[in-house]
């Protein structure tokens, strides 16, 4: 379905609450910069966002069927770089997960999350004669989300990997299954969890113990979260300031510009600014809900379900860890944290939530 | 129609996820309102007395001693000026302009030493400057509230209390190098490992295991608080050679500024008395970080004062091997120790003409006489009768020709000919001639001064050849660490044929013999004087070089002797002329403290007297 006009029925406030979103990312990561290694990191963050705002803008002005149309060989695609990245990515701190395309480098992973987003949403789309998903379409579904999700914990990316999790719970709570298949996937996966112990490495078991226990180790694994919320706290209701945090300025806090940006955020501008910033995150995510809702097709609606999917948990992981809620693992907040896939990938998904928007009335 | 009721369920649960977020985005806020207004003073606070930080408490390595308890290798405190980069308020180009006024280094030396460590994680202190001074230590101390980053570092250093006595036996240490620390878990960046000597064979035992203190440092960078979880360092095991301080200073002094090597050792046990090799370099420069320029003139140097020459360096051992040539002909009776040749001052073999180093000659002269007045025509004639492959086998079992075993690092071989030995590396036939040559030690053979005084210990003492060693076995096994027993290798060799040898060394020092100047009054010395051709003469333009090489080899007293001696002086002419007297302040200084009469002031003098005026 050709519109006419390419401007007609953007969202304009989803849009601007991203930029708004962007510019205190912006402003707080050149703070949390500023007297570390990586000084040009606002600035790169700042052509991300630009090179995003493009994306968002050509993703938007698509028909989402005919990406949906596309998806046998984007998929494939999706699994080839997985695989390449696999074989000949850069390695980063123990992890195979990047590639290099001339000065740039990429986390191929984040791009394929929109994918299996858009995959599964094609998937449960076209299921029109069910009313509960059978196992055979369960572990269908399952299959498209678990293939990628295999090169990227081979990777070991195990917080990549856990990101792509609720595309699948999203999509096939919304799609529908009988109470009992219900309670035996909990169950299933509460049990696995355990399961997966011995398969954790040192860092990541001291991540888990620690969040059960968060005194037992204040200079070793529990440190970071400690100062996290040690900024946060003493930021208080108004904050400290932009580029008054001491927290932030004397380098205690850990990766600050990337996973920490909040709590910089929290220090520097307090209560106040960490309301406005999750004020803003919760539109956006309740513009995708009302989007959803408000689809003229299920291909549209499963799509932006699944885009609200891996958002809503990269927010509550994120938000949650810098403050102890969660356990610790390397998942960026979106549109705040420093780092170009995940900013791209951000806008390029929620071009799509746009694009079904735009689209949502039946002529 | 069935499509409309279908999204119709689908939209009432996802109005389910939309009262989810809802849930949690408040349990978040919720979080945040805990920590940010509830809780914000307690945080306040503990942002104000923030940052622990790790202070490393260096352990003080394993002093090193000689035999007496004498301390050799020793610790001293000094401080390091670090930079830590992690907290720093200024850029790396700020904090060197501060610094280039108060500490006297230049901008380019600053740049360099932090971009060396540049890849380092930034709490990982960076060293500006080692062993500093106090008026460095005064400057960063006034200036520590404008500079948090730099600060002051305690580090226990090592003293060798002798410079370079015996450097090349206790070697130095140096900051551990990456490849170490790939190799070995145990190392942490920035330890202090040996890296030659005793330091680095027993590394792990002198090594210490350092402590940690943990203390508190708020948002300026200024220690606050010391946490009561301090770790106390275990200082490293000490270390008891068998070197004799006086020995080796005897024999360092004798030898003075000439190029060379001694080794003395008890050949009963195997216990090294004296390791010299000439020149030294002084450990201590490397133990306050060794600038580039001393390394480099050290490295450069022509007489390669790095090089460990009495295990390091083969010469041809020249006339002491004669020794052992006279022992072989024995025990093949090939000949007795009757037999005489008539030495006209000079032979022919082979079409060539050899001359006798005294060209009137020595007339008929038996092996007695042939060792005292070391006779090269009568061990020309000998050499023949034996043949190249019984000269060898003998001198491999009496031990040329291999590693001593000694406990230094990169021991030589050293080079023991055979025709199976010219065939396969040099690829040409053995020649007749070449054994006449080797008969009477030049020519296609090598020894190091360590494995001439090994073998002749072991020749003198009726064939059994004690592992030299600087260490005992048994103190390393008493402190935990596993260490083999010395290794005693027994050669057959008929007792006459040792007293007969022996009697003759006897008669070179105290018969009107070439190694008169190492007889000791009261003191039975038995020697051997060589005189090393320098081959390829002509090669070597300058006048010192041409001269031979001095060898002297000697042991007391003749019966049951306790001591064994190897000097070599490169280029120092000849053996009974220079060797000697270096042998016997090293032997007069053994015997006077065996007799009580020993005091150091003797030793320096005798020392002085003994050496020629050049």
């Amino acid at each position: 379905m050709q519109l006419r006009n390419p401007w007609h029925d953007f969202d304009w406030v989803l849009f601007g609450a991203i930029l708004t979103l962007s510019a205190i990312s912006v402003v707080e990561i050149y703070s949390a910069t500023l007297y570390g290694q990586e000084h040009s990191a606002a600035f790169r963050q700042l052509i991300w966002i630009g090179i995003g705002t493009v994306l968002l803008f050509i993703v938007a002005a698509m028909d989402y069927h005919i990406i949906s149309e596309q998806i046998p060989w984007l998929y494939l695609a999706g699994i080839g770089v997985l695989l390449y990245t696999l074989a000949l990515g850069r390695m980063v701190s123990g992890s195979r997960s990047w590639i290099v395309i001339g000065p740039m480098r990429f986390q191929p992973s984040e791009f394929v999350k929109i994918i299996v987003v858009i995959a599964i949403a094609r998937y449960l789309s076209e299921l029109r004669e069910v009313r509960y998903l059978s196992l055979e379409q369960i572990i269908k579904a399952s299959l498209i989300c678990g293939i990628p999700i295999v090169l990227v914990a081979l990777q070991p990316d195990l917080g990549t990997t856990i990101t792509f999790l609720p595309i699948l719970g999203v999509g096939l709570l919304i799609r529908g299954m009988k109470p009992i298949m219900l309670i035996v996937l909990v169950l299933i996966f509460l049990l696995a969890l355990p399961l997966s112990w011995p398969f954790l490495a040192q860092h990541q078991r001291d991540r888990i113990t620690n969040f059960v226990n968060p005194e037992q180790d204040l200079k070793g694994s529990g440190y970071q979260v400690n100062q996290s919320k040690i900024a946060i706290g003493s930021g208080g209701a108004l904050g400290k300031g932009v580029f008054k945090g001491s927290q932030n300025k004397l380098g205690f806090l850990p990766t600050r510009h990337t996973d920490f940006i909040l709590s910089v955020v929290g220090e520097e501008l307090g209560f106040a600014g960490v309301a406005v910033t999750l004020g803003l995150l919760g539109f956006i995510l309740f513009r995708a809900v009302y989007t959803a809702q408000s689809a003229r097709d299920e291909l549209g609606l499963f799509m932006v379900m699944g885009v609200f999917g891996i958002y809503f948990f990269h927010v509550v992981e994120n938000v949650g860890m810098v403050i102890g809620f969660m356990p610790m693992t390397g998942i960026p907040l979106p549109f705040m944290s420093y780092g170009g896939s995940s900013i791209m990938a951000a806008f390029a998904a929620m071009g799509l939530v746009i694009s079904v928007r735009r689209r949502r009335y039946v002529n | 129609m069935r499509l409309r009721d279908d999204i119709e369920l689908l939209r009432s649960r996802i109005g389910l996820m939309g009262y989810l977020l809802v849930a949690i985005l408040g349990v978040l806020v919720f979080g945040f309102w805990q920590l940010q207004v509830v809780q914000s003073s307690h945080y306040s606070e503990l942002a104000e007395k923030n940052r622990i930080k790790e202070i490393r408490l260096v352990a003080p390595r394993g002093k090193i001693y000689d035999r007496n308890h004498k301390v050799l290798a020793d610790n001293r405190p000094s401080y390091n000026l670090i930079l830590i980069r992690e907290n720093s308020p200024h850029t790396i180009d700020e904090t060197i302009a501060m610094l280039v006024n108060g500490i006297g280094l230049s901008r380019e030396d600053l740049l360099q030493k932090i971009n060396r460590k540049g890849k380092d994680p930034s709490y990982q202190p960076i060293v500006l400057k080692e062993d500093v001074g106090v008026g460095d230590l005064a400057y960063v101390m006034a200036h520590a509230y404008e500079m948090p980053e730099v600060s002051v570092e305690y580090q226990p250093r090592r003293l060798y209390r002798e410079g370079r006595l015996a450097a090349h036996a206790l070697g130095y240490i140096a900051e551990v190098t990456e490849a170490q620390l790939l190799d070995s878990p145990n190392l942490k960046p920035r330890d202090q490992v040996g890296k030659t000597g005793l330091e680095l064979i027993y590394d792990s035992i002198l090594r210490g295991v350092d402590g940690s203190r943990h203390v508190v440092v708020n948002n300026s960078g200024r220690e606050i608080e010391t946490l009561p979880d301090e770790i106390p360092w275990v200082a490293g095991n000490d270390l008891y050679t068998t070197l004799d301080f006086d020995l080796q200073k005897a024999a360092e002094d004798a030898l003075g500024d000439r190029v060379g090597a001694v080794v003395a050792l008890d050949p009963r046990t195997g216990e090294i008395l004296v390791l010299v090799s000439k020149p030294a370099f002084d450990p201590n420069l490397f133990a306050s970080g060794i600038s580039g320029l001393d390394y480099a003139s050290l490295r450069d140097n022509p007489d390669t004062p790095f090089q460990n020459r009495a295990i390091q360096s083969m010469q041809p051992p020249g006339s002491i091997f004669k020794v052992f040539e006279a022992a072989a002909a024995l025990e093949s009776e090939q000949i007795t120790p009757l037999d005489r040749v008539y030495c006209p001052g000079s032979a022919t073999y082979y079409g060539t003409r050899l001359g006798c180093w005294r060209p009137a000659g020595h007339g008929s002269v038996d092996l007695y006489g042939a060792i005292v007045d070391s006779c090269d025509v009568y061990f020309y004639n000998v050499g023949n009768l034996l043949g190249i492959d019984r000269i060898s086998q003998f001198a491999k079992m009496a031990g040329f020709g291999r590693k001593t075993g000694v406990d230094l690092p990169n021991e030589i071989a050293g080079l023991i000919p055979s025709e199976e030995y010219s065939r396969r590396v040099k690829k040409m036939a053995w020649k007749p001639i070449e054994t006449i040559m080797v008969a009477i030690g030049q020519g296609q053979i090598g020894v190091t001064p360590i494995q001439a005084a090994y073998a002749m210990g072991g020749l003198a003492t009726g064939g059994r050849l004690k592992q030299p060693r600087l260490v005992e076995p048994g103190q390393l096994r008493k402190l935990g660490f596993e260490s083999p027993a010395v290794q005693t290798d027994q050669y057959q060799i008929h007792e006459s044929t040792v007293d007969t040898v022996t009697k003759a060394m006897w008669g070179v020092v105290n018969d009107g013999g070439t190694g008169d100047s190492a007889k000791v009054v009261g003191f039975d010395v038995a020697g051997k004087t060589g005189t090393a051709q320098v081959v390829n003469k002509s090669s070597y333009k300058k006048g010192s070089d041409t001269e031979d090489h001095a060898w002297f080899l000697g042991f007391a007293p003749y019966r049951n002797p306790e001591i064994v001696v190897a000097v070599i002086i490169e280029h120092g002419g000849h053996g009974g002329i220079v060797s000697a007297p270096v042998a016997r302040a090293v032997l007069d200084a053994y015997y006077k403290k065996k007799t009580g009469n020993f005091n150091a002031g003797t030793a320096e003098k005798v020392a002085r007297l003994m050496t020629p005026v050049p």
